[in-house]
């Protein structure tokens, strides 16, 4: 080999060196059959070009050209009647003859269909997915609804669920003085309890305040009397009857399945329903991972 | 040699084009390296407020380097060779220099119109077809005049044989002639809805999945009909008319030409891919682009073997250097593009930085080299003026030649990345990057080109200096040059 | 030598043209009007989303996002369900994009909400810290051309069958009579947003850019 053949062959090994690095940083899987195929059509594109390339600009230093001129000369151009190079010209007749193959016979019987490719990966996904996942434990689950938060959800909650200052609720609170008083004072019939609505004005004045500060503080300390009129539905300890409403105290998996599924637009804005993006599982990872963003 | 001896050529049209493709050269690298430098650094969104934007800009970039620097270069390069390979002067008939002047006019309307509409925000938003129904009128106007003069001089000429570039300056006149009118067919809602409205304001014939058809036959080809085709013909002419060598062989030319003019736009839908068109036309799209490698390689094979045995022209003149890295980055993205057009591939590829990656080792190694080399060559002989530095364009070219290396190669890193990123899965099977993960690990590459874009312009600058001192101040020359350009 | 056809550039490019013209009559014709067929139930854009739709063409959104979900898991996880032919069968042009420098926006109306785009058009990185994406401020001052929006909706009515109303009518008359719902439909929205100024020019019968372009989005499903 030459040396402008090994310098050619050298750049393309550090091109793809520098990739196989950088994208080993981000932790791809480099066996996905996807992921492989792409890495392969990046070394061939290198190495060919460059190669090949190099294989001509050499013969500048080495060969002489040579031929029978034809008779023709435009402006002083003139033009040899050399014969095809071969490796091209067989590589075009191949091309040419697989297309064609590949058009009449390959195809017809092949039969593709990229819809029917992508049900067979979420089928065999999905499968995997619940096998693998039947008895996650919570840790488990935890990371993974981190995982999901950081995709789905952070844009408006924020990175660390913070409600980007007031732009989304705050997930280490439950729900703050306001948006409980806004609750009460217009009631709520969106989130799909199996009670259904919860009608406006159930506590009015110094008691609503009374109320909204005692379940915005953790539902600590003393009960204001007015908490009654909530306990009918919301249960003595605001923990929502077993899931016939929600729950006032924490994020219990059903708050987060209700919301999820429903949307919900209350006192700080709307949020959009997410019932056809997320999975079973995925919701019930979330609800843990937001209930260990308040502890 | 003696045979055009008695001919004066008449360069007056050639001249104005050389001035517009300089011009609009200078300009759309300029926004090219601004948008470059806007997605490394945001805050440069907002130097002059709702105008000032990546996203107003980068039409922008796109129409005045084709519509303007390549397009003019294009002309500029047709209106020297053609003279001269087909033995006529346009100063023989007094009606096709009327038309070619008043081609030049109403060109440089529309591309007045084109940077202040886009500017404006009128735009039909189709891909290399943003231009609204006025102009793409005046681009009929200006590309029949255009052909008046092809197929004018054609009729006059004394050379019997149309010679290689003519075959690719043709195809170009019919391609986008007939491409380009299919895709911008839209209506103009001014006169549908009894004088309602913007009068600009325009929609496509086409919707949905039709336009897309529609919009990406033209948008491929207009690759092929403008960054491809007529640089083709530039390199046919140029290259062996700087060196003084006979092209290696006739019968390679003519399969990669009918080769190319027959496949090429079957591969249109390679950029459908996973679309909502039908799974058959896609893979057609996919297979011709792998057949295309062959006659694109072709013409580059055909100019590499030329030079065979030329070793010392390539390290003495960096006008053949110019124009055999050309030929080499022509086989880059003529052998990228059919790897990214593979369906696995193009999962990744596609949306991706690894694109704009391709599109500028075409544009940047291949369209501008071939251009700015053909002007250098053409100058001496309108300007008859030796060229005014070779030092500079020796040091242009290393220059620029490290500009490409830098962008392609970042694109190349960033996209793979991102591609890949966008469908990495964690342990538990959900996506693993946030989007905005994906942008964010983008930065340094972006950084990287857009210190590649200011390496480039730079080099551009260069390259607008050296023309301009060899127009005004060069050593005057006595007589033309046969073949190779007298450089101080 | 053989240099028959390039001595007669006549049939020289005839033969170019029919080698270059018959590839796009195979590759477009066969499915025209299948794919122009919509999906059951879909609606035709309204004023006002059309408005904003011109607006995102204005602007270019399409330079960095597109509207295609390609049929990947890693795909629908992200962005939804993929995108179907009959889906497209209203929007002229079509805005599929062919860059995402940001992210797919096919059904960003979806789990994206009026307060969310108003904030993130105002300042992209007060709700994405490291976004790269242009603020839109003008849009909250430069009020909408609903008039041509409208023109739109008349022609594609009347040219291509679009079902929009009768009272589409190519008339200043039917326009006048027509702003109203318009103008209700863009103050549903100022209702959600925060921006005082957008409120007041609302309820002063203007719309700004920003409502229009909120209306697009929150249509995209
Ligand atoms: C008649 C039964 C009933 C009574 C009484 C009642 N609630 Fe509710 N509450 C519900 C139901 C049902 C929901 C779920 C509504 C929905 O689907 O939007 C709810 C929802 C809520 C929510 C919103 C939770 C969330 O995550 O969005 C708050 C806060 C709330 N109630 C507080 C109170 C307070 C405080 C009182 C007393 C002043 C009270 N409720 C009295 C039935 C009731
Ligand atoms: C487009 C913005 C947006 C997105 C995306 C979003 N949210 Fe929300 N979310 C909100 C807003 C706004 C509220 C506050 C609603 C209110 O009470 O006014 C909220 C409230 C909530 C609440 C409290 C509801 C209640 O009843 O107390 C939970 C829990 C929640 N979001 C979880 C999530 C999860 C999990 C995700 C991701 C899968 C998510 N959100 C995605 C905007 C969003
Ligand atoms: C310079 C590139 C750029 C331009 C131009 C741009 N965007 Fe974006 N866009 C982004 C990036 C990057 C993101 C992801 C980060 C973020 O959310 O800000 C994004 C996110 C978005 C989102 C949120 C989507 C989601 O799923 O979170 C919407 C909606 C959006 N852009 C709309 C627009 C509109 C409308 C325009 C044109 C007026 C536009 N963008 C112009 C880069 C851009
Ligand atoms: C054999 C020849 C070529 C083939 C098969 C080919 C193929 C492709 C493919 C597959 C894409 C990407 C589509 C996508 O996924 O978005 C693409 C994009 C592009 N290529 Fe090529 N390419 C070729 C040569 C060239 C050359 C020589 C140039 C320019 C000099 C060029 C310029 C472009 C441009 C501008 C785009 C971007 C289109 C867009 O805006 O999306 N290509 N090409
Ligand atoms: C100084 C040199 C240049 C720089 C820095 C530059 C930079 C850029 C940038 C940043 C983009 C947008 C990419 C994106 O959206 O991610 C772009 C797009 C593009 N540029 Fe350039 N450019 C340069 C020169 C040129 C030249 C000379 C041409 C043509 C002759 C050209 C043709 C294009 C095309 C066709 C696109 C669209 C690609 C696509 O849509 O995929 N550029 N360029
Ligand atoms: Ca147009
Ligand atoms: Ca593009
Ligand atoms: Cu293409």
């Amino acid at each position: 080999m030459n040396t402008l053949m090994i310098k050619a062959l050298a750049f393309a090994a550090v091109l793809i060196i520098a990739t196989l690095v950088v994208v080993k940083q981000m932790n791809i899987d480099l066996s996905d059959p996807i992921n492989m195929i792409t890495m392969l059509g990046a070394v061939a594109i290198a190495v060919l070009t460059f190669g090949v390339a190099a294989k001509y600009v050499n013969q500048m230093k080495t060969d002489k050209a040579e031929g029978e001129l034809a008779e023709e000369n435009w402006d002083g151009i003139g033009e040899y009647k050399n014969e095809l190079p071969s490796g091209w010209a067989y590589s075009f007749l191949g091309t040419l003859i697989w297309a064609m193959w590949y058009w009449t016979v390959g195809y017809p019987l092949n039969a593709f269909s990229q819809i029917g490719m992508w049900n067979e990966e979420v089928k065999a996904y999905n499968a995997k997915f619940e096998e693998t996942h039947k008895n996650a434990d919570l840790e488990t689950l935890q990371q993974m609804g981190e995982s999901v938060f950081l995709v789905q959800c952070a844009p408006c909650h924020g990175e660390t669920g913070d409600g980007l200052s007031g732009k989304a609720q705050d997930l280490g609170i439950r729900m703050s003085k306001e948006q409980i008083l806004y609750t009460i004072e217009n009631g709520s019939d969106q989130l799909g309890y199996e009670m259904g609505a919860m009608p406006p004005m159930m506590a009015q004045g110094e008691d609503a305040k009374a109320i909204a500060e005692y379940i915005a503080g953790g539902m600590k300390g003393e009960q204001p009397a007015a908490f009654a009129a909530c306990a009918s539905c919301h249960g003595e300890d605001g923990k929502g009857n077993n899931g016939m409403s929600p729950s006032l105290a924490d994020y219990d998996d059903a708050v987060i399945s209700h919301v999820l599924q429903h949307g919900k637009k209350g006192q700080i804005g709307k949020m959009p329903s997410f019932k056809t993006m997320l999975t079973p599982v995925q919701e019930k990872a979330l609800a843990v991972y937001i209930r260990s963003l308040s502890n | 040699m003696q045979s055009h001896a008695a001919l004066e050529y008449d360069y007056s049209v050639a001249k104005l084009f050389t001035y517009t493709t300089i011009l609009f050269g200078f300009v759309g690298m300029l926004i090219g390296t601004f948008i470059a430098a806007q997605l490394a650094f945001p805050e440069l969104n907002y130097w002059m407020g709702e105008y000032g934007t990546f996203s107003r800009l980068r039409p922008l970039h796109t129409n005045v380097v084709i519509y303007g620097f390549t397009v003019s270069g294009v002309f500029a390069t047709f209106y020297y060779s053609a003279q001269r390979v087909l033995k006529v002067s346009m100063a023989e008939s007094n009606f096709l220099m009327f038309v070619g002047k008043l081609q030049f006019v109403l060109y440089v309307i529309l591309a007045a119109g084109m940077v202040v509409s886009l500017l404006m925000g009128y735009s039909s938003s189709k891909e290399y077809a943003e231009m609204e129904w006025p102009l793409d009128i005046l681009t009929v106007a200006v590309w029949v005049l255009w052909g008046i003069v092809m197929f004018g001089l054609i009729g006059l000429r004394r050379e019997k044989t149309l010679y290689i570039s003519l075959w690719y300056f043709i195809a170009t006149f019919l391609g986008v002639a007939m491409l380009y009118l299919f895709n911008n067919m839209a209506l103009p809602t001014y006169f549908f809805s009894g004088g309602l409205g913007n009068i600009m304001h325009s929609v496509s014939m086409y919707s949905g999945t039709n336009d897309a058809l529609v919009q990406w036959w033209w948008g491929h080809n207009a690759v092929a009909f403008v960054f491809t085709v007529p640089i083709i013909a530039m390199i046919y002419y140029f290259l062996p008319k700087e060196s003084g060598q006979a092209i290696y062989s006739y019968k390679l030319s003519l399969l990669s030409f009918w080769g190319l003019m027959f496949v090429y736009l079957w591969a249109g839908s390679h950029h459908l891919l996973w679309s909502t068109v039908p799974d058959w036309m896609q893979s057609m799209g996919s297979i011709f682009s792998v057949v295309l490698i062959l006659p694109s390689w072709g013409s580059a094979i055909n100019m590499l073997l030329t030079m065979k045995g030329e070793w010392n022209q390539l390290t003495e003149n960096p006008l053949i250097k110019f124009m055999v890295l050309a030929s080499t980055f022509y086989m880059l993205s003529t052998l990228e593009g059919p790897i990214q057009a593979i369906k696995s591939v193009n999962a990744i590829a596609h949306f991706t930085d690894w694109i704009p990656g391709h599109v500028h080792d075409g544009v940047l190694g291949w369209v501008a080299f071939m251009i700015m080399a053909s002007l250098f060559h053409m100058a001496p002989r309108m300007y008859k003026r030796e060229i005014y530095s070779k030092k500079l364009m020796d040091a242009q070219f290393w220059l620029q030649i490290t500009a490409v290396v830098l962008y392609f190669t970042s694109m190349w890193i960033a996209g793979i990345t991102q591609g890949m990123m966008w469908r990495a899965v964690d342990e538990y099977g959900n996506l693993m990057y946030s989007f905005i993960d994906t942008v964010a690990v983008l930065n340094p590459y972006y950084t990287i080109r857009a210190l590649a874009g200011v390496l480039y312009l730079t080099g551009f600058l260069m390259f607008a200096y050296n023309m301009y001192k060899t127009m005004t101040a060069s050593r005057k020359i006595e007589a033309e040059p046969q073949f190779r350009s007298p450089m101080a | 030598m053989f240099h028959w056809l390039e001595k007669n550039p006549f049939f020289f490019a005839v033969g170019v043209f029919v080698v270059i013209a018959f590839a796009g009559l195979i590759e477009i014709l066969p499915n025209f009007a299948e794919a122009s067929r919509p999906v059951a139930g879909l609606k035709p854009y309204t004023v006002l989303e059309l408005t904003g739709k011109n607006i995102y063409k204005k602007d270019h959104c399409i330079a960095c996002h597109s509207q295609l979900i390609r049929p990947f898991k890693a795909e629908t996880d992200r962005y939804g369900q993929y995108s179907l032919s009959g889906e497209y069968a209203y929007d002229r042009p079509f805005l599929w994009g062919s860059k995402r420098t940001g992210p797919d926006l096919h059904r960003v109306g979806n789990y994206r909400t009026t307060e969310w785009h108003e904030n993130h058009m105002w300042d992209p990185k007060s709700v994405v810290p490291q976004s790269i994406m242009p603020a839109y401020k003008h849009y909250f001052t430069n009020i909408a051309d609903i008039e041509t929006a409208y023109a739109e909706a008349v022609t594609v009515k009347n040219v291509f069958k679009t079902p929009y109303g009768d009272e589409f009518q190519p008339t200043k008359e039917a326009w006048e009579a027509h702003k109203p719902i318009v103008l209700a439909e863009a103050k549903a929205i100022a209702d959600d947003m925060k921006n005082k100024d957008v409120k007041e020019a609302v309820a002063n019968g203007q719309i700004p850019e920003i409502v229009a372009l909120i209306a697009y989005l929150n249509r995209l499903k």
